[in-house]
């Protein structure tokens, strides 16, 4: 009779624990899920913003700084590419002039800091800064100099290209193109179609895969944004006749004002929110 | 016979407490050990017995004193080709397995491969460990690290053998193993230097003895000198008498039914009692003369040191 | 020969320590997790992979040096090993000396697993294995065996704790020291200057075997660079060792 009665106290007591880890295990999950979906302030990490000067950080590395400049750079692409931080440039110039302390010929996070400088942060100045500071430590590297020329031209700043593209052209490697930029350089705007061929040249005369990439990713830009007009006048002239957004964009074909849906380089569709009748490529291009 | 141990005047302090003081541990050790007999070392504890066993072997620096080993200056590599030691409460590599840490001390003696198979061999059957050859020594109990303990004090064929307490935690069936190897050393011609606190088996086995108290020998010599071969008492067992008749003659220390045990003193005692039980019709069950023992001894000179 | 024993000993002892599997593990674990980090980067995906396997195998090869080397000598003194050990026909720096080389031979076997991971994976991404990547992770190993007679000659006379925790600092003065060298130049000429310049010639240069970054750069590097950078490597180590050698001479065990 005590046994019975202890065996069945013994097996409540078991069951209830393993009900009890049921329940936290689910608790677990549920949470999880609850906090993802609130749009973070920050994200982790997000204390590197307050490293002082990356000149000292370099003694604190004991060894290992350009694996530190590696996983700063690679945060600072989970942080840029967030876009719910909204205050994300503020520490921009700082970010990155840490990582070229650290490895200063690690020739991407100039690149990248420079593209989000001009593109994102609308800070031309701050990337002529980081393409300056690229080409002072890599002085062989032609793409700074060029890259900074072709942001000058962007923003009509014809003089200031013109010195670029002269410096970049005397870099021993420099492709021919470059030449021609700097001839052009004070007569031409550039459109689309010429920076699409510009662009193409380099991608097909490039004799390294690191060059070929950066010339990728400019093409996907420019074939972007010209998709990317085509497609918003599509929608504005909808919108004149039906006084509504189309309810994706297939229906502009409906319609019968487009003949067919531009896809991007990677062959993908291109997104549109019909709440706003905004349209957006696939992919953000300076991370492809 | 030749001196295979000399020791004059070895002295050592050793600097104990977070501010320094001085402790003397040795005060002026001297003593020598002849080949071919088995030589005991004994004190009671902190005389400092281990501690000048480790001057001998190099693992201790004294301030002062000589140590030669078969003439040869303590610390040459001549001197310890030829001896062997097992240290109190051994403890191994337990990460080898027995046959793997023979062989491992062999190596240190340059023997050849076939001999060293061949002795490892012999030295594990020797102290009855050959099931345990394959066996890790984080696995072996007590009383096997000390019996492969001194397997490896034996592994190099030593002249000369020091053993600090080997008979410590073995049972008694171990123990006589461990003498009867001490004994066939001696009769191949070795000399054992023995360190223990276990006085019988010391006065079962050793020639000479010295006795440490404090740092200072106290005695030394043959055992036959020390120990005089006078009968202290006797102690006689009888049935058949009452106890006020053998007051006289002894002192009665216990009695079981019939039977009485009693110490008697003096030899003309013996007589009278043996003639009043042979009177009174009782029985002398037996009779045991006592003589001085190594540890009567012992506790005497302890006591006035 | 006797050398040798006690070489062979001492490995037998370092490769049955669980620790070292459990690092090498770890250092899989990174070389593994690096091919997954690259994927998170915009650019060259091979640098990420070259910066984090070389670290790994820096990383955890010092701290297998460190764990292992500051317990090798203390153990025996600790544990009463040695007893029976100086006891036999061995000079007391023979032992030493034997310890030193069983521990850099298991450094050796497990930095060239680790090796073989990393190239295997770099091989993966890049069909091709560079020259410079195994120069580099030679003077890794360089600084390893540097930091090994370290860990040995804090494990004389200190318990594995601090004897780990000496080393560990060694490690990190040593790649620290060039900074000193920026400190120098900005010294004020005089006693202090001559005394920071002292301190800075005699403080080991771990720097000195960081190749790493001249192999993920392809960057030029002069073979003079290199055998001097060897030679001060083993000429460090000798002086390390002999240091030991002497605290270890006149030791009393208890």
């Amino acid at each position: 009779m005590m046994n019975t009665i202890l065996r069945r106290r013994k097996g409540f007591a078991t069951l209830s624990l393993v009900f009890l880890l049921f329940f936290a295990g689910a608790g677990i999950i549920s949470l999880k899920n609850t906090v993802d979906r609130i749009p973070r302030k920050k994200i982790p990490g997000a204390s590197i913003i307050y490293i002082p000067s990356g000149k000292y950080l370099k003694y604190a590395t004991f060894g290992y700084s350009s694996l530190a400049a590696d996983l700063i750079y690679i945060w600072a692409i989970q942080y840029y590419s967030t876009y719910t931080i909204v205050d994300r440039f503020k520490y921009l110039e700082h970010i990155f002039s840490i990582i070229a302390e650290l490895d200063p010929r690690y020739t991407d996070p100039y690149e990248v800091g420079a593209l989000i400088a001009y593109y994102e942060a609308k800070d031309l100045k701050l990337a002529f800064k980081i393409m300056d500071l690229g080409f002072e430590k890599n002085p062989d590297q032609w793409v700074f100099p060029f890259e900074a020329g072709n942001y000058a031209r962007i923003a009509k700043d014809y003089e200031t290209a013109q010195k670029y593209y002269e410096r970049a052209m005397k870099v021993s490697g420099a492709p021919d193109i470059v030449a021609r930029l700097y001839a052009a350089a004070g007569f031409k705007t550039m459109d689309f179609k010429t920076s699409w061929e510009t662009w193409l040249e380099i991608y097909n005369t490039a004799t390294d895969e690191h060059t070929k990439k950066i010339a990728s990713k400019h093409l996907y830009q420019v074939n972007s944004a010209l998709d990317m007009n085509v497609l918003r006048e599509a929608i504005k002239q909808f919108r004149e006749r039906y006084r509504h957004n189309p309810k994706d964009l297939a229906e502009l074909i409906q319609t019968g004002f487009l003949t067919s849906l531009p896809k991007d380089l990677d062959g993908k569709d291109y997104l549109f929110d019909p709440k706003t009748g905004e349209v957006r490529p696939p992919s953000i291009w300076w991370k492809r | 016979m030749a001196t295979v141990l000399q020791i004059d005047n070895l002295y050592k302090a050793f600097q104990v407490g977070f501010i320094p003081r001085k402790k003397e541990i040795l005060r002026g050790i001297s003593f020598s050990v002849d080949s071919g007999e088995i030589f005991g070392y004994l004190g009671p504890n902190g005389a400092g017995k281990t501690t000048t066993l480790k001057c001998v072997l190099g693992l201790i620096f004294p301030d002062r004193g000589q140590i030669e080993i078969f003439g040869h200056p303590h610390l040459s590599l001549e001197g310890k080709e030829r001896l062997g030691y097992l240290p109190e409460n051994p403890y191994f590599y337990d990460y080898l397995t027995a046959s793997e840490f023979l062989d491992f001390y062999a190596q240190l003696f340059r023997l050849k491969k076939r001999e060293k198979k061949e002795k490892i061999q012999s030295l594990l059957q020797l102290v009855g460990l050959e099931k345990a050859r394959d066996l890790q020594l984080r696995k072996f109990s007590r009383g096997m690290l000390q019996r492969i303990g001194l397997a490896q004090a034996l592994i190099n064929d030593p002249d000369l053998l020091f053993l600090d307490e080997p008979l410590g935690g073995l049972d008694p069936l171990g123990r006589k193993e461990i003498r009867d190897i001490i004994v066939r050393l001696k009769e191949e011609r070795k000399t054992v230097f023995l360190c223990s606190h276990i006085l019988q088996d010391i006065e079962m086995i050793c020639d000479r003895v010295a006795i440490v108290v404090s740092g200072r020998i106290i005695s030394q010599g043959a055992l036959q000198d020390l120990i005089s071969e006078k009968i202290l008492f006797t102690e006689v067992m009888l049935s058949g008498l009452a106890f006020d008749d053998l007051i006289s003659l002894g002192e009665p220390l216990w009695a079981r039914g019939e039977k009485i045990f009693l110490r008697v003193l003096h030899e003309e005692n013996i007589e009278k009692l043996l003639t009043l039980v042979h009177d009174r019709k009782g029985k002398i069950h037996s009779i045991v003369p006592r003589t001085e023992t190594l540890e009567d001894i012992f506790v005497e000179i302890v006591k006035q040191g | 020969m006797k050398i040798w024993t006690m070489a062979l000993n001492t490995f037998k002892e370092a490769i049955r320590d669980r620790i070292l599997y459990l690092l090498f593990f770890f250092a899989a674990v990174a070389l593994i997790f690096s091919r997954l980090l690259a994927m998170l980067t915009v650019g060259d995906r091979v640098k990420i992979i070259k910066d984090v396997g070389l670290a790994s195998i820096s990383l955890f090869g010092m701290l297998m040096a460190i764990l292992i080397g500051t317990g090798l000598v203390y153990k025996e003194i600790d544990k009463k090993t040695i007893f029976t050990l100086i006891s036999k026909p061995i000079h007391r720096w023979q032992f030493l000396l034997g310890k030193f080389v069983g521990l850099v031979l298991t450094l050796f076997i497990m930095t060239a697993l680790m090796s073989l991971i990393f190239l295997v994976i770099i091989f993966l991404h890049t069909s091709k294995i560079e020259g410079r990547l195994l120069l580099a992770i030679l003077f890794i190993f360089i600084e390893l065996v540097l930091i090994t007679a370290v860990a040995i000659l804090f494990s004389c006379f200190s318990t594995p704790i601090l004897s780990s925790l000496f080393s560990i600092s060694f490690y990190l003065i040593g790649h620290f020291s060039w900074g000193l060298a920026t400190l120098i130049q900005k010294a004020k000429p005089g006693p202090t200057k001559l005394l920071i310049q002292g301190i800075y010639a005699f403080l080991p240069d771990l720097e000195n075997f960081n190749f790493k970054t001249e192999a993920v750069y392809g960057l030029v590097v002069q073979p003079k660079s290199y055998f001097y950078s060897a030679l001060y490597g083993i000429v460090y180590t000798v002086f390390i060792l002999v240091l030991a050698m002497l605290i270890f001479k006149k030791k009393d065990f208890v």
